[in-house]
């Protein structure tokens, strides 16, 4: 037996039109790519030293020698950022993508197929949600114990929950459809009807969800590590660094400022790329009042 | 009126059923934890008898069900039981820490509708002007960008090292002088404000420009009618719900948020009761505090829910709002 492939249908085929370049969007993502960039090179090669080396006096201040000055022990704080960043970064992007795989399928699943499926779903979903995000991320890191592993399933299980609310929806709107039904009919078979027809017209949302949910994730890391339940040293995070600048800020403060800034920039940068995704995916007139 | 009524029956019979989830998932997440409070309270020399014995007399070696259904029928009678680490009752401490958490809360929710949505409908207005829009695209993106304890420890930077005037961090009593604790709290209020507010503007502003595009905006503004007429019996009237279960969202930011501002700023509140709770693995104080965090977002969304399809009828019907 044949089945026909039906036409995919793009939001973007009804506005052919190029969206006007946008400068905020590229200044957003030039910064991220940049500091990702960095904090990858560095992984590699030591371009700023190494992290756990002791290479001056305690506490110095931003010079020539070290460009953001050095922690309380002593380590170029420069070294220990880019290490931070990179396990922030690298951590919140895998949980978002385990994230992502597990909210599609059950997304997918309970938008489409609908009824008891649906409500057993969405009960699982609030039951998560109803849990204030930092203290379900604490309680899995009191199980499993403080660590990466307890970030990482922490990041997951508190953004489940909203990215699989909005496919569930998305998919529910889009199964509804003609096309969907015509398939339906002729026997397309439920995982092709989920991956052929449904996924690719609910691709804009997960790009969308994704991208807010990967700042999400970088804000539970951030808060777990600064509790002290999330990365644990000798290793470095940025809630790490922050935590530990908040000890020293009154005679070091650029211990403090420049893991804050990194933070909030790579947060904003994430931010605006989702907004501007979601406004492309969704283009809107505007009007005046007068 | 009958499929509203239906639709707002299953939508009680959810919230129960959630709540009854978050109890399973804290009850048996509590138990998992490695370590024990017989530990912080016998120490590290106690031997195993006297743990077995002290476990024993809480009851805490019994079948898991057993347990359960025990705990779930004191809490239904209004028993939250008693602290395993301080011995005193769980709702007694309870008391003593809602209020505060509580004033935070209202400090916070107060400001968002203050200057969030005026600032949100104004943005929203004004949104054709490009430069204009792009600064309050940045700045209300900036808000959301900012953690609260980057912002916390920040602020407390700056106030204790410029003696600005507000007290950082000094909440000496629970039921001090309401003046006292008012300025103790204004600080953390603050910094929780910082997100409310730019998320609140950031809802309002897509709320208010998707209503502007109707047609009945254009009819109104052909009938000549002024902008601050049309903002008020048009715009607002239909930007509401948006707003509304934007309010869930803040609760939910509040009651999580509040845990790194409580222990940030050294406040006796919920947050930093759960915490505690959890570092001196005090099962009673988890399983009571957490339950009671769910229970007061749970009934936040119920009662957002039943204000949008009172709102709405349409959503009771067809389970979702007009896109």
């Amino acid at each position: 037996m044949t089945t026909y492939s039906l036409p995919v249908l793009r939001r973007g085929a009804r506005t052919p039109k190029r969206p006007p370049r946008d400068g905020l969007f590229l200044t957003a993502v030039i910064t991220l790519a940049s500091i990702v960039g960095v904090a990858l090179l560095a992984r590699i090669a030591p371009i700023a030293g190494d992290p756990a080396k002791i290479v001056g006096p305690r506490l110095s201040a931003p010079s020539v020698q070290f460009p953001l000055g050095t922690d309380g022990l002593g380590r170029s704080l420069l070294a220990r950022l880019l290490e931070g960043v990179g396990t922030t970064l690298v951590l919140s992007a895998f949980a978002v993508l385990c994230t992502a795989v597990i909210s599609v399928a059950l997304g997918l699943l309970a938008g489409y197929v609908g009824g008891w499926l649906r409500e057993v779903v969405m009960r699982v979903v609030d039951v998560l949600y109803s849990f204030p995000s930092i203290v379900l991320a604490i309680l899995v890191a009191a199980v499993v114990g403080p660590g990466q592993t307890a970030a990482l399933a922490s990041i997951v299980l508190v953004t489940v929950p909203l990215m699989t609310r909005m496919v569930s929806a998305a998919a529910l709107a889009v199964a509804q459809r003609d096309f969907v039904t015509t398939a339906k009919i002729s026997g397309v078979s439920l995982p092709v009807i989920l991956v052929r027809h449904i996924l690719p017209n609910v691709s804009g949302t997960i790009a969308v969800q994704g991208t807010y949910a990967l700042s999400v994730g970088i804000l539970v890391e951030g808060g777990l590590s600064f509790l002290g339940y999330g990365v644990q040293l000798p290793q470095s995070s940025l809630g790490l660094l922050i935590q530990e600048g908040g000890v020293y800020m009154v005679h070091a403060p650029w211990l403090l400022f420049g893991p804050a800034a990194v933070l909030v920039i790579a947060i904003l940068a994430i931010n605006l790329i989702g907004d501007t995704l979601r406004d492309r995916l969704d283009p809107r007139e505007t009007r005046s009042l007068t | 009126m009958f499929s509203t009524l239906r639709w707002s029956a299953g939508r009680v019979l959810s919230a129960l059923l959630t709540l009854l989830g978050v109890s399973v998932i804290i009850f048996v997440a509590v138990r998992l934890m490695p370590g024990g409070f017989e530990d912080i309270i016998l120490g590290p020399l106690a031997t195993d008898a006297e743990r077995a014995a002290l476990v024993a007399a809480y009851g805490l070696d019994q079948p898991i069900l057993v347990q359960y259904f025990a705990w779930i029928g004191q809490v239904l009678q209004g028993d939250l039981g008693m602290s395993l680490v301080t011995q005193t009752p769980v709702a007694t401490e309870l008391a003593l820490r809602i209020p505060v958490t509580a004033m935070l809360t209202v400090m916070a929710i107060l400001a968002t509708l203050v200057i969030g949505i005026p600032l949100g409908v104004w943005t929203g207005v004004r949104s054709t002007g490009r430069s204009g829009g792009k600064v309050a695209r940045v700045v209300s993106s900036l808000g959301i960008s900012v953690p609260e304890f980057v912002l916390g420890s920040i602020v407390i930077y700056v106030f204790s090292r410029f003696a600005l005037g507000l007290q950082v961090g000094g909440f000496s009593q629970v039921g001090e002088s309401f003046g006292a604790t008012l300025q103790a709290l204004l600080l953390p209020a603050l910094v929780l404000t910082v997100f409310c507010v730019a998320a609140t503007a950031r809802t309002t502003r897509d709320a208010v420009m998707n209503v502007l595009v109707e047609p009945h905006i254009g009819a109104a503004v052909a009938r000549g009618e002024t902008p601050w007429y049309i903002i008020r019996h048009h715009v607002l009237r239909n930007a509401g719900i948006p707003i509304l279960t934007l309010l869930g969202t803040i609760t939910a930011y509040l009651l999580g948020g509040a845990v790194i501002i409580e222990t940030l700023f050294n406040i006796p509140g919920l947050g930093s009761f759960m915490v505690t709770g959890l570092d001196r693995r005090d099962f009673a104080v988890v399983q009571a505090a957490v339950l009671f965090a769910a229970a007061v977002f749970v009934t936040v969304s119920l009662v957002l829910d039943l204000l949008t399809s009172a709102i709405d009828p349409r959503v009771a019907v067809t389970g979702k709002q007009k896109q």
